[in-house]
């Protein structure tokens, strides 16, 4: 053994203070870049306001047909109602703001349930070797195939007629939630094949890391990335969904939809035709700028392409 | 170094299957030989080296050591418990403690960080999975084993994409150090990184055993760094040890032609002294169908009829020098 030179041992050069760049700091520096996840954003923001602060000047309560005693039924936009009325006499305007709030809630909540199922399986499916791991993947994989959307509605309908009418846009949430897990399950197993095999997590297993540590604190903060964008487009998906629900007569009754006013709209197009023009114009503007962000977002966090 | 074994590597195979890929059905068609019958010893505060060629099992060595891998078969002691048996079926404690005392520092510093955790979290966590340094002392120790690598303390709060690979590799062996362990593998821990860096980790890894009395598996294919820090040295091909000698008698009296043959291709810095190269004919053979007898005979400038048939043994030829080949009293 022999000793190498003074000069080779040198210690590193001493790096200069700096505030530390975390990896959300330069993601967010990506994201900004971006003007089109930007727009996405601004949108998303702007109707989540108009979610929770509209309601304060909402000038009728949800599905309230006041207007109808007052001989003001389908109405066309007018100062008193700007978006019109519907044959029932209900302000499309109120509505529209009641609709935002509801369907919001329902692409993110339902969204939210998804996930959390989707992480949990696909986590477990990606993670569990030989038969365990088998099973599950079969298990996504029959979600994944399934008509979904006929199971909906079906599921919509028997929920409401034999057990109880009461949810409200509750039953929706929880329906799609149930739903709509597989394609992320399908993506973290993916991913999860991806990271476990990576060294730092035979580091962990090396340090005596138990499996929940190793796969719920270095495996699964690994594979968020495509979730968050995959989440992105599923609050899209969700409200989409929401609106073919009701469109088709499947919502719970008494609850203010976009969904529902567009199928109260278009039946009576020809007539009243703003009752479905204008919360659809808000359903395209809001799912757009959900497609916006999730776009936005998997260019800003894809770390292939990170600097 | 004591002449105390600390640890013990007997007859360690690792076979990995190999399935065809069809669209519903794994078929196995095969076997990867990575590791195919290697013992050791490893004493304590010793450096042991692995060399040989890319692909030989090197790695794979390391890993099943650790039980990073599954072996095959095989038995690994570690201060005279075995390790598999221990990992698979004992207490909890009893793996936290095999675990304290083996640890590994990976080839590439770039994989074996966790990008999502700072400098700080990745070091204290072996604090959390062990309970051996109470929470109020942590930051300290994290500190202390930041400058131990020759780190700094603010560099705690950054991550691991801020380094450098050196700087990284440094990150590794302090995450390695967390444990206080009495053994690392250290798998080409420098031949990711700049020559200009090699000889610094190097260093530092030399010190920390000076310190610490530290045990290394030394895995490289670049033997004068083999050479440099190793007390002795094995040498690999397609999963087996051909030969194995302290780093003196092998490095001045190969006696294997293939350890001859890798001792050739050192460049020398004196162009005075001249060495005839030794050029091996072919490529490695696959390790999925490994030559029979010995395994070196398709390019062995020496190899006879009985190369083909008999396995060479693994024979005693001095102290301290062990060599498979038929012929080693030819080139003794
Ligand atoms: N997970 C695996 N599945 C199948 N084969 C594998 C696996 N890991 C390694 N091998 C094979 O086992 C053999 C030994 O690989 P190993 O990585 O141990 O070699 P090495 O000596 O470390 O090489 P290098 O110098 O390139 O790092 C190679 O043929 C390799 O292809
Ligand atoms: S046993 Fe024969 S083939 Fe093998 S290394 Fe010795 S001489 Fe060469
Ligand atoms: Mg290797």
């Amino acid at each position: 053994m022999s000793q190498l030179t003074e000069e080779q041992t040198a210690p590193p050069k001493r790096v200069h203070r700096q505030r530390s760049a975390t990896q959300w700091a330069v993601a967010w520096r990506r994201f900004k870049r971006n003007k089109s996840g930007v727009a996405g954003l601004a949108i998303v923001i702007a109707f989540v306001v108009f979610a929770i602060f509209g309601p304060l000047f909402a000038p009728y309560p949800p599905r309230s047909t006041e207007s109808l005693l007052q001989g003001q039924a389908g109405q066309p936009p007018s100062w008193k109602h700007p978006f019109g009325t519907e044959i029932n006499g209900i302000d499309v305007f109120s509505d529209s703001i009641w609709g935002a709030r509801n369907d919001l809630w329902i692409g993110v909540a339902a969204t939210a349930i998804a996930t959390l199922i989707g992480l949990a399986v696909g986590a477990l499916a990606g993670y569990s070797r030989g038969v365990i791991g088998g099973i599950l993947l079969g298990i996504i994989q029959f979600f994944f195939v399934i008509p979904t959307l006929l199971l909906i509605l079906l599921f919509s309908r028997v929920f409401q007629v034999l057990v109880y009418q009461g949810f409200g846009v509750n039953l929706i949430v929880l329906i799609l939630g149930l739903f709509g897990w597989p394609g992320i399950s399908f993506v973290i197993r993916g991913e999860i094949f991806r990271v476990r095999e990576l060294e730092f997590i035979q580091a962990e297993k090396a340090l005596g890391a138990g499996n929940l540590r190793i796969l719920f604190r270095h495996i699964v903060p690994n594979v968020l990335t495509p979730v968050i964008v995959l989440a992105s487009l599923l609050v899209a998906g969700n409200i989409l969904t929401e609106v073919v629900l009701f469109f088709l007569g499947f919502g719970p009754a008494n609850v203010a939809t976009w969904g529902e006013l567009i199928e109260e709209g278009v039946q009576y197009v020809s007539v009243y035709p703003w009752v479905a023009l204008f919360p659809g114009l808000l359903v395209v503007t809001l799912v757009l700028g959900f497609n916006l962000l999730g776009d936005g977002l998997a260019d800003a966090l894809n770390p292939r392409l990170r600097e | 170094m004591s002449d105390e074994v600390l640890l013990e590597v007997k007859q360690l195979v690792k076979y990995f299957d190999v399935f065809s890929r069809g669209v519903f059905t794994r078929k196995k068609v095969g076997e990867v030989h990575a590791v195919d019958g290697v013992s050791f010893a490893i004493k304590r505060g010793e450096t042991f080296g692995l060399v040989g060629e890319s692909g030989c099992g090197k790695t794979t060595t390391a890993k099943v050591i650790l039980n990073l891998e599954d072996a095959t078969s095989g038995t690994v002691n570690f201060e005279g418990r075995d390790v598999f048996e221990l990992l698979k079926s004992g207490k909890r404690s009893d793996i936290l403690q095999i675990r304290r005392g083996m640890q590994m520092v990976f080839q590439n510093p770039y994989l074996s960080l966790d990008p999502r955790m700072t400098v700080f979290d990745i070091l204290s966590e072996p604090f959390i999975i062990h309970g051996h340094i109470g929470r109020s002392d942590w930051t300290a120790r994290v500190y202390e084993l930041l400058t131990k690598v020759g780190l700094e303390p603010y560099h705690a709060e950054r991550y691991p994409h801020e380094f450098s690979g050196g700087q990284r590799q440094r990150i590794a062996i302090a995450r390695a150090l967390a444990v206080e362990p009495k053994f690392i593998a250290a798998d080409e821990p420098v031949s990711s990184l700049d020559v200009s860096i090699r000889a610094q980790i190097l260093n530092l890894m030399m010190e920390l055993q000076r310190d610490q009395k530290i045990s290394y598996l030394y895995i490289s294919h670049d033997l004068s760094s083999v050479r440099q820090i190793s007390h002795r040295v094995a040498v690999m091909y397609l999963g087996e040890i051909v030969e194995l000698a302290n780093t003196d008698s092998l490095f001045e009296h190969p006696l294997h032609p293939y350890t001859q043959a890798l001792i050739s291709a050192i460049p020398i810095p004196d162009p005075e002294t001249k060495r005839q190269r030794i050029i091996l004919p072919g490529e490695v053979p696959s390790p999925l169908n490994p030559p029979p007898a010995c395994r070196f005979h398709p390019r062995c400038p020496y190899a006879q009829e009985i190369c083909r048939t008999v396995k060479p043994v693994f024979e005693q030829v001095d102290t301290d020098h062990f060599v498979a080949c038929h012929f080693w009293k030819k080139f003794a």
